[in-house]
């Protein structure tokens, strides 16, 4: 691939030794990364002596290796609303216990993100804007919060509050945090009283994790130091290299290669230890596998290359393994959960009246792994070390079973392994999902109930007479997209009529028009976003949000890390953060309800007058109580003022009040409580070892021969939104690429980089070819959610009855060649992504 | 034949519309102008034969690059076949030496394990690193391998004549 101008720069601008400093964490991914941003005038530098610049690092001869270099990608220049330019550099902190200076790919390039005239970001939404005939126009504050507000009121008095849908981000980092999260549920539960919710990537409001929540785990118990400490990792569906890159390197990485031994001593007085051992169940052969075997040698890493859906299968039949090894933990099982749970378990989910070999020969044929496979990785998990002490197993998992079969099932599984083998809530070990978005959830009840409703069909079936889309982009990322897509387009339109016969009309007559439009199948859409986006050509009312660095926010990491991501810069134009976008909302209606004489409806939006961010971080707190109660994101006690004093380091979470003052918590369940009214874990047992393809999808694998696995990569941020404006990311893949095995890649004669379609029932799309081995024969994969061609579009609409959560990895279509693409064939390396040595 | 910045300047694929190239950084050029490169003798273009790997030091001493006869035209390559080419061999992630590897056709950082693609501008394949590797700009005169100056900031300098 091409190189940008950007990295072929051959200097750097060194920071002042008066420089503006800003603590903040990377806005990507779950880890969290820390990092330090200096700002300051153009024309203004510091020199390359140690006291000329403000990291105090001397420049005047060359960085030995892992020192404080600055990459050209680390600095950009933004414009201020003072018209002046600044310079900014962001680089990572190596006093952050999370990173230790380390950036990733993604993270080196924050200061490529910012908002600048002169550059691509420039793309940024800056203005509110109303649909205009064919494009949008500029509307005002004033004037779109008048009109969205009246439309919403008028649904929700005509049709009730679930008339109104809404799928809006509930996470962390950037796009989301405690102040944005706490505003959106505010504004739709609180006030509008809505059941028709959504979170971002998917079609209902639903937790990804509902059977560890059943359990009475916490979706995130561990701390990073516990994979540092473990005698063997476990990795279910998460390409930890690629996608959460430094908790991988910097805190697995040692462990593997033995560099973690002393601390292991020190912690473990007396107990066996050795180099961590690393199982890995991925259906394909990523960076994680090739990086675990480079650092551990091949002989400590287990890969279960595993069949599309296969985990709960394998899962199962370790432990049945474990039950009939007797490498269970009786003393916590005994002690910490609830023992009729056990005892289904052992009855239903691994089949204890039928033979060991039985269970584990059909799981082996299921998983397309061998048996010997299933009993070592038992091993590895369960088994007591040289000196009988228990082996300390950290066990994890991610979108690859979350996206799973079966999303229930698939996380009982392996929750259910954890508690089996007492590997929760003590140093080394853990049951954690990895994370995708780094979390910051705080919001009033969901009024809903369970199973989540599934806002897709509502808006397709024309339920939803207004629906609200924030910082996500469904028309790429959700199942049957393009259905999605055509409800907006096609919905939308009607309302669009309306709005073009009233342009100009007072607010009043539009909004009886569009009243009119949604009697007749209409839809009125907002969006609220940074960029454009995709969904967003289709809103009738564009607000722009202002983003990370831009705002104050506040988010946990993936070890429940809380900390204040600094605001260093102007957001663009007119736009605001997020929860002032829902405040402004609430007080409008609030306002029409008052001069409707309605003032049971006009308190539901009170409480809508935030001052400042921390106003709004200090409302939310009130759910929390600071006494060992709250959920794992609880920071009661926690101000601004604590987390600018805790830097790039903050505290974790739950905190608890002690003597007044915050104490935060490393591992949660170290008490060893769950989150049950009986304060013991419960085994979520299945009706079976294996609950086989659901009939939908049976009927779609039949059909078509390819297994199109999907997910993130390395490089790449969920839909690119930042990235399709850097060069650097979009020029690596400037269209999704399809990893394809050789022989398949053969027999269809399709080479590297060539034009692919990929089709089945559902939709069809298009895809670059990237022949490699990290695929078996008769699998694929593809990077989810490309703005040029989206997996979304050829994901059926089948979810798992228990939790509304779709099968996303569970696409099986038809690929054929369409040509050569010299271009791309050109530039961009398609060497293989999975060789580390 | 076509250098690393005709490269540059053609290489948007894709993603039309998208991706405006961008103007050159203007923090970085009022920081520094920019630096005059020296020109140094790798090597007599006969004597590098099929497969060779070459280390040497540019635009100094303490900048160690590597020149490789590659296999096939590469982008920035000089020589009959364009198929050689240099790079800094400091890891633009942290910093370590990154090593060649002819079987793979990669350069492969052994610290964090980012791989750099020779062929195509030293591309990152797949790592940590936030920029390319940088290319040793080469020349053919008289028959004498020549560098003369580098694409890319290198590791560990903040301007690359320090």
């Amino acid at each position: 691939m091409p190189v940008s101008r950007a990295s072929s720069v051959d200097s750097v601008p060194l920071p002042p030794p008066g420089a503006q400093r800003f603590d903040t964490v990377c806005q990507f991914c779950i880890v969290g990364c820390g990092y330090k941003v200096f700002k300051w005038p153009v024309g203004r530098d510091g020199s390359p002596e140690a006291q000329g610049n403000a990291l105090g690092v001397d420049y005047t001869r060359p960085l030995p290796p892992l020192g404080e270099w600055i990459s050209t990608a680390m600095h950009s220049v933004v414009t201020d609303k003072d018209a002046r330019r600044y310079n900014v550099v962001i680089v990572p902190d190596k006093g952050c216990v999370v990173n230790e200076g380390l950036a990733s790919v993604r993270g080196g390039g924050l200061a490529q993100t910012l908002f600048a005239p002169d550059r691509a970001t420039k793309a940024r939404l800056s203005q509110p804007l109303v649909a205009q005939g064919r494009g949008h126009a500029p509307i005002g504050w004033d004037a779109a919060v008048d009109l969205g507000a009246r439309v919403i009121k008028a649904v929700v008095d005509r049709w009730g509050p679930d008339a109104v849908g809404m799928k809006f981000f509930d996470h962390g980092g950037g796009g989301g945090g405690f102040e944005a999260n706490w505003a959106v549920g505010r504004f739709f539960f609180s006030g509008v009283g809505t059941r028709t919710a959504s979170i971002h990537n998917r079609p209902a409001y639903n937790s990804e994790v509902h059977a560890a929540g059943d359990a009475g785990v916490a979706a995130l118990t561990n701390a990073y130091v516990d994979a540092e400490l473990a005698d063997t990792i476990v990795l279910v569906g998460s390409n930890a290299y690629e996608t959460q890159t430094n908790y991988f390197l910097v805190h697995m990485v040692p462990n593997l290669n033995g560099s973690t031994l002393a601390r292991k001593r020190e912690t473990f007085a007396g107990e066996a230890v050795e180099p961590a051992r690393i199982i890995i169940v991925d259906p394909r052969r990523t960076m994680t596998v090739a990086t675990a075997e480079a650092a551990a040698t091949p002989e400590r890493v287990l890969h279960l290359q595993i069949e599309p859906g296969a985990d709960i299968a394998l899962l199962n039949a370790i432990g049945r393994v474990i039950l009939e090894r007797r490498w269970y933990d009786v003393g916590f099982i005994g002690d910490r959960t609830e023992g009729q749970t056990f005892e289904a378990y052992q009855r239903s989910t691994l089949a204890v009246d039928r033979p060991l070999a039985d269970v584990v020969g059909e799981a082996a044929r299921i998983a397309g792994v061998s048996p010997a496979q299933i009993h070592q990785a038992a091993e590895w998990i369960a088994a007591p070390k040289g000196d009988q002490s228990r082996r300390r197993t950290l066990f994890h998992y991610e979108k690859g079973l979350i996206w799973g079969l079966k999303n229930y099932e698939n996380v009982a599984a392996l929750v259910d392994l954890a508690l089996l083998t007492g590997n929760i809530g003590k140093p080394g070990t853990g049951c954690s999902r990895m994370g995708g978005h780094q979390e910051g959830y705080v919001r009033p009840v969901y009024p809903g109930g369970r199973p989540a409703l599934n806002v897709d069909e509502a808006i397709r079936r024309g339920e939803v007479k207004a629906f609200w889309v924030g910082g996500c982009n469904p028309v790429l990322t959700t199942l049957r997209a393009e259905a999605m897509e055509t409800a907006l387009k096609e919905r939308g339109a009607v309302v669009q009529s309306a709005l073009d016969r009233t342009a100009g009309r007072p607010v009043g007559e539009r909004v009886a028009r569009i009243v009119d439009a949604l009697k007749l199948g209409g839809m009125f859409v907002l969006a609220q976003d940074i960029y454009m986006t995709a969904t967003a050509h289709y809103a009738h009312l564009v607000l722009p949000a202002a983003q990370w660095g831009e705002v104050n926010l506040t988010s946990i990491n993936g070890e429940r890390r809380l900390r204040l991501y600094q605001r260093f810069m102007d957001p663009p134009g007119e736009a605001i953060p997020d929860w002032e976008i829902m405040a402004r909302f609430g007080r409008r209606l609030r306002a029409l309800y008052l001069e409707d004489n309605n003032p049971q409806m006009a308190n539901r939006f009170l409480d809508f007058t935030w001052k400042s961010d921390e106003d709004v971080f200090i409302h939310a707190r009130y759910q929390f109580k600071g006494d060992g109660s709250d959920p794992i994101e609880g920071y009661a006690g926690v101000t601004y003022d604590l987390l600018r004093r805790l830097g790039t380091n903050g505290i974790q979470t739950p905190t608890r009040i002690v003597n007044r003052v915050p104490v935060p918590t490393v591992r949660v369940h170290e008490d060893g409580r769950f989150f049950t009214p009986s304060g013991r874990a419960r085994f979520i047992p299945a009706p079976q070892p294996w609950p086989g393809y659901a009939a939908k999808v049976v009927a779609q694998r039949t059909q078509f021969p390819f297994w199109v696995n999907n997910g993130r990569t390395n490089h790449i941020w969920q839909t690119l939104y930042h990235h399709q404006h850097v060069p650097f990311y979009a020029e690596h893949n400037p269209m999704p690429h399809l990893e394809m095995h050789p022989a398949d890649a053969a027999r269809l004669g399709i080479a590297s980089g060539d034009l692919v379609e990929l089709s089945n029932d559902v939709g069809r799309v298009r895809a670059m070819a990237s022949i490699t081995d990290a695929v078996k024969r008769g699998h694929t994969f593809m990077l989810f959610g490309q703005p040029r061609g989206a997996t979304g579009d050829l994901v059926s609409d089948h979810v798992d009855p228990a939790t509304t959560i779709p099968y996303y990895k569970g696409v099986w279509a038809a690929i054929r060649r369409i040509g050569p693409q010299p271009e791309i064939q050109r530039t961009v390396s398609f060497l293989p992504q999975n060789v580390a040595r | 034949m076509p250098t690393r910045r005709d490269f540059l300047k053609l290489g948007s694929v894709g993603v039309a519309g998208l991706v405006a190239a961008p103007p050159a950084a203007p923090g970085a050029a009022d920081a520094a102008e920019t630096p005059r490169y020296p020109l140094l003798t790798i090597a007599p273009l006969k004597d590098i034969g099929a497969g060779a790997a070459i280390s040497f030091a540019y635009p100094d001493r303490h900048s160690p690059a590597m020149l490789l006869r590659l296999t096939a035209p590469a982008v920035g390559g000089v020589g009959p076949n364009q198929e050689i080419v240099a790079y800094s061999t400091l890891c633009t992630h942290k910093g370590c030496p990154v090593a060649f590897k002819p079987e793979r056709k990669m350069l492969i950082c052994p610290c964090h394990w980012s791989t750099f693609d020779p062929a195509k501008a030293g591309t990152l394949v797949i790592g940590q690193a936030s920029q390319h590797l940088p290319q040793i700009e080469l020349r053919v005169d008289n028959g004498l391998v020549q560098a003369v100056g580098v694409a890319g900031l290198i590791y560990g300098r903040h301007t690359n004549i320090v």
